[in-house]
């Protein structure tokens, strides 16, 4: 079986050694980036299977501003992404309560800090099931 | 109470003054009836009466004119109220003037009613224009009483009521214009004192009322920063434990696993107080909500269906019954969503085993109407009052379950009035607790 490459791409190490060895646990490659360059460099390297992007890392918005590039490139419109978000942010932005809305924020699925394991390897699962 | 706005204030003075000519308008013809025809006293009842009817025609006039002041484009201009009342006043001491040229003049004791429209432009005025309109009055007395004194005017006897003409005292007439001026010019002086007086506390307090919201945004923030940073620490350090303890499955009579187990539970109680709470000023501080048309109905579907296993988790059945006439409503579907989840998920917590939870939602013409009723706990009756403060938890509530934030109802209060709705609560301990959710259909 080929290998599914996932990208974490947030700015806490610690939280995300977390998910790096909650992932791994269930035989993903995982990769890291601290931030949105390292992880633009990583996407084009690598192409990762999926994407798990931390909503506030530099700024509160930087990776809204990320996914919304990655979709706008022809190259890299399939990547599902899953975004991590805390509950508090997701209102008076305009979310919709299910993801995927694309006229808005076109990600896959919705994760809230802090995650639990199983809720993240299911999450996982899905969005990568889901895939075309 | 909000302080009443510059123009607003006006305007009511200006409908002030046209109420009270009513009085005046009833007075006048009664008081000339009852002078003339019960004490015989001798006045120019024909004069008087006609006096009355133009009191009545220019108040209703006024009232025109206040009402057209009113609706042009909705913005009130205070100068043209400020000029309906100049006029207002300037008409009522003329028509004063020549009430009182029919009926003695200076014999009069009428002439005390010219310090009434004083203390009215003393208040509703400024300072300069009420001593304007002082001397306005003190010029018209002035004019009369010497036009009768020279004879250039009829004067009209009060006989009856005076012993013998008084205009051609000249002692007389000097001595009541001085203390008429002087009194007039200190009402005037008297009324603006406190005017300004009230002007100035209640600018005070404006001023001291957006000094305290500003305070509590700033405590808004702050709080919404510092909670902001725990959670961020906290997520990493409950993600840690979670992993660890997912790992330890099994191993749980280790004493160390136990007492990683004990940790991540209670840093998993922790995030759920620091979400909680920065939930609720991170909503205090955002003044913009997303709205949107969404299906009532489907948002109701989809928190019922999630919250479904926790309820099976406690055999407790929840009905959903959501009438056909609902339909959608204007608002945060995100919000109502989590409000509703807030409710549910308290109801399954005060709700023992094998109870039931009913969702009803119904609509009327303006609103739909969301009851959410269980059979648990209840609350007291004394406590109910209390349950949407932050912080607050119900003692019974408090003796079944220990943990709570006593945000969750908070936060429904919140997101229901940011949404022009209405929440009760109706309940009776140990017979459930029902909550009544009203929430407007079109914003």
């Amino acid at each position: 079986m080929e290998e599914t490459k996932i990208l974490i791409v947030d700015d806490d190490p610690d939280f995300t050694a977390v998910l790096k060895t909650v992932l791994e646990g269930e035989s993903y490659v995982v990769d890291t980036a601290p931030g949105r360059a390292e992880a633009m460099e990583k996407i084009q390297a690598d192409k990762p299977d999926l994407l798990l992007l931390d909503v506030m890392m530099a700024t509160w918005s930087d990776g809204f501003e990320m996914a919304r590039d990655i979709r706008k490139n022809p190259e890299y419109k399939g990547m599902p992404i899953i975004m991590l978000t805390g509950v508090e942010q997701r209102t008076g932005i305009g979310f919709k309560s299910t993801a995927g809305d694309p006229e808005w924020l076109p990600v896959d699925g919705f994760l809230d800090k802090p995650v639990e394991p199983q809720v993240l390897i299911a999450e996982v699962k899905k969005v990568l099931s889901g895939k075309p | 109470m909000e302080p009443v706005p510059e123009d607003i204030r006006l305007l009511n003075g200006a409908y002030w003054l046209t109420r009270l000519r009513w009085i005046a308008i009833i007075c006048v013809p009664i008081g000339t009836y009852f002078c003339g025809s019960v004490l015989g006293i001798a006045l120019r009842e024909i004069p008087m009466y006609t006096v009355a009817t133009l009191l009545f025609l220019y108040n209703v006039a006024v009232l025109v004119m206040l009402d057209r002041a009113a609706r042009a484009d909705r913005e009130v201009s205070p100068r043209a109220v400020k000029r309906i009342i100049h006029l207002q006043i300037c008409t009522d001491l003329i028509l004063l003037t020549v009430l009182l040229h029919f009926s003695g003049g200076i014999e009069n004791p009428l002439v005390f009613f010219f310090i009434f429209h004083m203390v009215i432009a003393g208040i509703l005025l400024s300072p300069k224009e009420s001593y304007l309109q002082a001397t306005f009055a003190v010029l018209l007395f002035g004019l009369l009483v010497l036009l009768e004194h020279k004879q250039l005017l009829r004067h009209y006897c009060l006989t009856g009521f005076v012993p013998h003409c008084l205009q051609e005292s000249m002692l007389y007439i000097f001595g009541t214009f001085l203390v008429f001026t002087t009194a007039l010019y200190v009402a005037v002086y008297m009324a603006n004192y406190i005017a300004t007086r009230l002007k100035r506390a209640e600018r005070a307090y404006k001023q001291a009322n957006v000094m305290l919201e500003e305070k509590d945004r700033i405590k808004d923030e702050y709080v919404s920063r510092v909670t902001h940073d725990i959670k961020g620490h906290l997520a990493t350090i409950q993600g840690c434990l979670a992993v660890a303890v997912d790992r330890m499955t099994g191993k749980l009579e280790d004493p160390e696993a136990d007492l990683i187990h004990r940790a991540h539970t209670r840093s998993v109680k922790l995030t759920n107080f620091v979400r909680a709470l920065l939930r609720l000023t991170q909503m205090r501080l955002s003044n913009k909500l997303e709205m949107a048309d969404f299906s009532m109905g489907e948002a109701l579907l989809n928190v019922t269906g999630a919250v479904q296993a926790k309820a099976a988790d406690k055999s407790i059945t929840l009905n959903c019954n959501i009438d056909s006439s609902v339909e959608n409503v204007f608002g945060n579907q995100f919000s109502i969503e989590e409000m509703v989840t807030n409710l549910l998920l308290n109801a399954i917590k005060y709700t023992p085993a094998n109870g039931t939870i009913d969702v009803r939602a119904s609509s009327d013409e303006n609103s739909v109407l969301v009851k959410i009723s269980d059979t648990g706990i209840g609350i007291p009756k004394e406590e109910q009052a209390q349950v949407f403060d932050e912080f607050f938890r119900a003692s019974n509530a408090k003796r079944a379950e220990r943990d709570g934030t006593g945000l969750g109802l908070s936060i429904v209060k919140y997101i229901v009035e940011r949404h022009g709705g209405q929440i009760q609560v109706e309940s009776e301990e140990g017979h459930g607790t029902t909550f009544n959710l009203t929430l407007p259909r079109t914003a």
